[in-house]
């Protein structure tokens, strides 16, 4: 199966670099799997880039707080980077800039995490 | 209701020249056709695609189709697609392990004319959804009869005011969106419209069960005589982050109470677009935010609730997130602000919710619409 997600090791935390650029009903139950299977392998800081990303719909949204939630239940955390503008806006309308740390980019949440 | 998506139909064949033939044939009856050189070829069209069924050759070069029909049933996405072979073999042994063990709904010989496979494979097509829509209505019936409706037959009667909404469902499926009017005296109505995160069935299971926690809050807080949307939201949140089922289910939800007696419009909401509010008086047209956050995220989330004291000809509108999609090309984008200058002059207008919807309708039309969408208007009279 082709991933999702593009797997960047870093020093404190994992980047995780969603490939696709529909987030979306076909891709929100492969990106949850593959989350939690980073977390389940001891990665608990994942910061999340949606740099290719047009859209983002309400399953997938659905699926990053899931994995949220896992990450916490395990000490972890996920952060979101490299938001487009109107899906940034969507998340601040819907509060879940309250839910999530959301950084500009991969590199500015990387050096402050 | 949206017209059912055409029928689209993807051809696996490792020849150009019949993938070619095929595919034209196929469109000449009203198919979309989406052409597969190789097993692999298809497998990557099914990421994105989710065609009504698959017609594909048995012998390819690399991947044959028994191999690729394998590869689908282990997908959840596409183990359910109708999947026909095309073949030349008459080996009775291959076609029976092909029905049985595979699941294949029919072998085709390839020298049947063109003509002969497409009619059969139509009227397949149309079996599954005659099917489809037999079981939509069963369970439709089966949730009437618990008197559970996610989306109500008609407008309430609101003294002082005008209630109408207006729903669409993602490509003819019944899904996540639900509406509710809920009348507790003859002074206080509850306006719900909420989101449950998700498209089509499990989305739309899932409202029933948020709709009876929603009803059976309002009941409990109005027995208890609290008028308070933010408390009933914060009740129906601790309610369904304990619910083993419902613990990883999200939904948004608008909740408004409406006072007969004095008028007023108390508005909270739990992680939902911020509602618009028009103001007649000066044609203003604000954004009306609370801080809830999504019901089922944590079960500490604080709600607050909002007055409104509206004036004659004001009006506020309530509205999922399907509302705001649009489809621009191949891209899907949201944007909140640009439904709210587009829905601007509307409001200015004395049949305004007519046009809305004839707007929304227009926007939505086919393959624009990319969520449930629903809206409701509260206009003081």
């Amino acid at each position: 199966m082709i991933m999702l997600l593009e797997i960047k090791e870093m020093d404190k935390l994992v980047a995780a670099k969603i490939t696709e650029h529909e987030a979306n009903l076909n891709n929100a139950e492969q990106f949850k799997e593959e989350i939690f299977a980073l977390i389940d392998n001891g990665h608990l800081r994942i910061i999340i880039s949606f740099e290719k990303v047009n859209y983002v719909d309400s399953s997938f949204l659905g699926a990053m707080v899931s994995c949220l939630k896992h990450a916490l239940s395990k000490g972890g955390d996920i952060y979101l980077a490299d938001l487009q503008k109107d899906i940034y806006s969507l998340l601040v309308l819907i509060r879940m800039d309250k839910v999530f740390k959301i950084y500009k980019t991969e590199e500015e949440g990387a050096s402050s995490i | 209701m949206t017209e059912p998506a055409s029928k689209k139909i993807l051809l696996v064949d490792d020849s150009p020249f019949m993938l070619s033939v095929m595919a034209k044939a196929f469109e000449k009856e009203g198919f979309t056709a989406i052409k597969a050189a190789s097993a692999a070829e298809a497998l990557k069209i099914l990421e994105k695609e989710q065609p009504d069924i698959i017609l594909s050759d048995y012998e390819m070069p690399g991947v044959n189709g028994f191999a690729l029909r394998r590869s689908l049933l282990k997908d959840p996405a596409t183990k359910d697609i109708p999947f026909a072979f095309l073949t030349s073999h008459k080996d009775n042994d291959l076609i029976m392990k092909g029905l049985d063990e595979l699941l294949a709904v029919d072998f085709i010989n390839k020298e049947t004319p063109l003509p002969v496979i497409i009619s059969k494979l139509d009227n397949l097509v149309a079996t599954v959804r005659q099917k489809q829509a037999l079981s939509v209505e069963e369970l439709r019936k089966a949730a009437e009869a618990i008197n559970v409706k996610s989306i109500p037959a008609k407008r309430p009667d609101v003294k002082g005011f005008e209630i109408d909404f207006w729903h669409l469902p993602y490509q003819g499926h019944p899904g996540g969106d639900f509406i509710d009017f809920i009348r507790v005296s003859e002074r206080y109505i509850f306006v719900v419209l909420g989101d449950v995160m998700g498209k089509k069935w499990t989305a739309w299971f899932f409202t029933f069960s948020f709709l009876s926690y929603i009803r059976a809050a309002v009941r409990f807080c109005v027995v208890a005589e609290e008028y308070d949307p933010a408390l009933i939201l914060q009740k129906i949140n601790q309610v369904i982050c304990h619910d083993e089922v419902l613990k990883d289910i999200l939904a948004g939800l608008s909740l408004l109470l409406i006072d007969e007696e004095t008028g007023k419009v108390a508005y909270a909401g739990a992680g939902d677009l911020p509602l618009l509010y028009y103001k007649a008086g000066n044609g203003s047209l604000t954004s009306i935010k609370t801080s809830g956050l999504l019901l089922g995220l944590f079960s500490e989330v604080m709600y607050d609730a909002r007055i409104l004291e509206m004036e004659e000809g004001d009006r506020l509108l309530i509205f999922s997130d399907g509302i705001i999609d649009y489809t621009e090309g191949d891209v899907h984008k949201s944007d909140y602000d640009l439904f709210k200058k587009n829905v601007a002059p509307f409001l200015k207008m004395n049949n305004s919710f007519t046009a809305i919807r004839t707007y929304l309708q227009k926007q939505l039309a086919g393959s624009r619409q990319a969520d449930d969408c629903s809206i409701i208007s509260v206009l003081k009279k």
